[in-house]
């Protein structure tokens, strides 16, 4: 047997809660660090699209991914409130203490997607786990050439990250569009799904040499694909990230699998060749 | 391997110079009828170790992965938290265990320690553990109606991966096969004596007139395997077997090679919490309900392609070198929709020839 030292990889670290920020009903980011400076630099070393496992104890533990791009000053989480452990998560104020392990997952593999247009389609809250590459490609936005970012939700509240939106859009380096499904009072944009974006006047998709980031709700990600697919792109350049209900985080507990993959460490990022060939619905 | 020849009297003198080596030592016993369990060896129970037996139901796996295991003790007070990991380290010996089982931690092994992240909690349970293999030779009581380890290769005497392999060769006689350096150690005890070409020749003969004497022999895997990788299995089939699910889980926690387990944490003292984790089974509703009641895998039937599907699709046998079967027979013994791993490859079989696109008689 290996006789070299074997981690516990089940062990989370203390992290500490510096401030909550409301984004809209019932989604929050959490702003943390590790109690343990160390565990912080290690930490910081993941790449977008990576998650992690946060431990509430005595309710439990969930994987949340990793909205910041790992050069940003600060990490954060962004969850919305939906079973016992992002509801106690939710009740957590500034200075409480709670625990966190990884960074988990493969993650985007930006570096291989250098020289080419990048196009994010997000749906509702599927903006979140995105949200780490856009920075990242803004960061590096010499690495790539154009960049546009699609969003869509059910209504004008509930768009997720409009400030950074903004300010991207501001910064020039790249175009976004954002679609509501319902419009409400002092809603001047666009209505209906976000597919519907791509054709929308005046919006030119590139689709040589172009990635496709997709994630948002079942439904809306069987729609954006068959548009995307129809519009020429190849399966091999649309990407995802998946979740599922999730216990362990490094492939041992069984819950994530789909098909042949382990979401946890196959995953969470596939791209959509490999996901129509998992075996399964996902 | 080194084999040595000891007489059937002095068997059980094995677990003794087992527990004289500090080891805790755990061996099958018989109950009432068909009831046979594993239990720790005591002075008072020593002389009841039964050598041959029906295999018992609960499998021997619980003693390196236990069905419920504390992971961690997380102690809170004014908002400070303790997180302090708790081990076993167990130096135990399995005495008595049949070949399927030896292969189903051989299993274990590959899938908790033969990948990425390495499972600390299975490994201190494994690294101490001394294994006495016994090979099923008594057709009336060894091999059960449902034992099928001569399809998936498993048995009826395990290749490898115990340290010490006991077979009775009949006439009051046994031969042991040590498997490991630790195995070996033991032969310096005076009850094992050499060998002769005729003890070999007696094992040889034996296992062949072993092998005929299993019933269930028509679990053709490796047609099977190929069916459910190429994903040639028609849904009617997968709603057929679903149908007969009744989704008490029992296959997967009597199964020797199942790995799934769930987290948990519970209040064991006012500032008190642990983090504990429990077999799971994929055959219960909510083992993929996420979080807001989203399940993707709701359907029986979907439960049961996902299981046999994890079992036998080549994917990953590649992944973990062997299928995740080993042949005990017990989901079959248990299952009351009569859908174990025998009666499924059997449907899945007959229902993938039914649709084989290189059928060449037509109508």
């Amino acid at each position: 047997m290996n006789p070299s030292r074997t981690e516990n990889v089940y062990l989370p670290k203390v992290a500490i809660l510096d401030r909550v920020v409301e984004d809209i009903a019932e989604v929050r980011t959490f702003y943390w660090h590790f109690e343990d400076p160390a565990a912080q630099t290690e930490f910081k070393r993941f790449r977008p699209g990576q998650f992690a496992q946060v431990s509430l104890f005595g309710v439990g533990e969930f994987p949340a991914s990793l909205p910041p791009s790992p050069a940003e000053p600060e990490t954060f989480f962004t969850v919305r409130q939906v079973g016992s452990c992002t509801g106690a998560l939710h009740r957590l104020k500034p200075h409480d203490r709670f625990a966190v392990r990884g960074p988990y997952g493969n993650g985007f593999p930006m570096e291989q997607y250098r020289g080419k247009n990048l196009v994010f389609v997000a749906g509702g809250i599927g903006l979140i786990p995105l949200r780490s590459c856009i920075v990242y490609a803004m960061n590096h936005c010499d690495h790539y050439r154009r960049i546009q970012i699609f969003h869509g939700a059910k209504t004008p509240e509930e768009l997720m990250y409009l400030s950074s939106l903004r300010d991207w859009e501001k910064s020039g380096h790249a175009e976004c569009h954002l679609t509501v499904d319902r419009a409400c009072n002092g809603w001047g944009g666009h209505v209906g799904v976000v597919g519907s974006l791509f054709k929308k006047p005046g919006v030119s998709v590139p689709v040589e040499d172009t990635i496709a980031f997709v994630c948002g709700p079942p439904i809306m990600f069987r729609f954006v694909i068959r548009d995307l697919l129809a519009m020429g792109f190849e399966e091999r350049n649309i990407v995802s990230t998946l979740e599922r209900y999730m216990k362990c985080g490094v492939g041992k507990c069984g819950h994530c699998c789909i098909g042949t993959a382990y979401i946890c460490v196959d995953g969470p990022v596939f791209t959509y060749e490999q996901i129509k060939k998992l075996g399964e619905d996902i | 391997m080194k084999a040595r020849v000891l007489a059937g009297a002095d068997v059980l003198k094995i677990v003794d110079l087992l527990r004289r080596e500090g080891r805790e030592v755990i061996a099958p016993f018989c109950g009432r009828g068909r009831d046979t369990y594993f239990d720790i060896v005591t002075d008072a129970n020593r002389a009841d170790i039964q050598i041959h037996l029906p295999n018992p139901y609960y499998p021997p796996k619980r003693f390196v992965f236990p069905h419920i295991e504390r992971l961690l003790k997380v102690r809170g007070n004014d908002g400070q938290f303790q997180i302090e990991p708790t081990y076993e380290e167990p130096r135990r010996a399995l005495f008595g265990i049949r070949s399927c089982d030896v292969e189903g931690i051989w299993h274990l092994d590959r899938f908790y320690l033969g990948r990425d992240f390495r499972d600390i909690y299975y490994e201190k349970h494994r690294l101490n553990l001394f294994l006495v293999n016994i090979v099923c030779t008594d057709p009336a009581r060894d091999i059960g109606d449902e034992c099928f380890c001569v399809c998936s290769d498993t048995g009826p005497a395990a290749r490898d991966h115990f340290d010490l392999q006991l077979m009775d060769l009949g006439g009051g006689e046994f031969m042991a096969v040590a498997g490991t350096p630790a195995g070996e150690a033991l032969f310096a005890d005076p009850i094992f004596r050499m060998g002769t070409a005729a003890h070999v020749e007696r094992r040889r003969a034996i296992l062949g007139e072993v092998r005929r004497q299993f019933k269930t022999t028509t679990s053709w895997f490796p047609a099977t395997v190929r069916y459910v990788s190429e994903g040639r299995i028609p849904e009617k089939t997968w709603e057929e077997i679903g149908n007969r699910c009744l989704e008490c889980g029992g296959c997967t926690y009597v199964c020797p090679a199942c790995t799934c387990f769930t987290v948990s944490d519970r209040r064991v003292g006012p500032n008190e919490t642990e983090r504990v984790r429990i077999w799971d089974s994929c055959a219960l509703g909510g083992f993929t309900r996420m979080a807001g009641g989203f399940n993707p895998r709701r359907a029986v039937h979907d439960r049961r392609n996902r299981r046999f599907f994890r079992k036998l699709a080549y994917y990953f046998i590649q992944r973990e070198l062997s299928m995740a079967c080993v042949g005990c027979g017990r989901c079959a013994a248990v299952c009351h929709g009569d859908v174990g791993m025998p009666s499924v490859v059997e449907m899945l079989r007959r229902a993938s020839a039914d649709v084989n696109p290189n059928e060449p008689v037509k109508d």
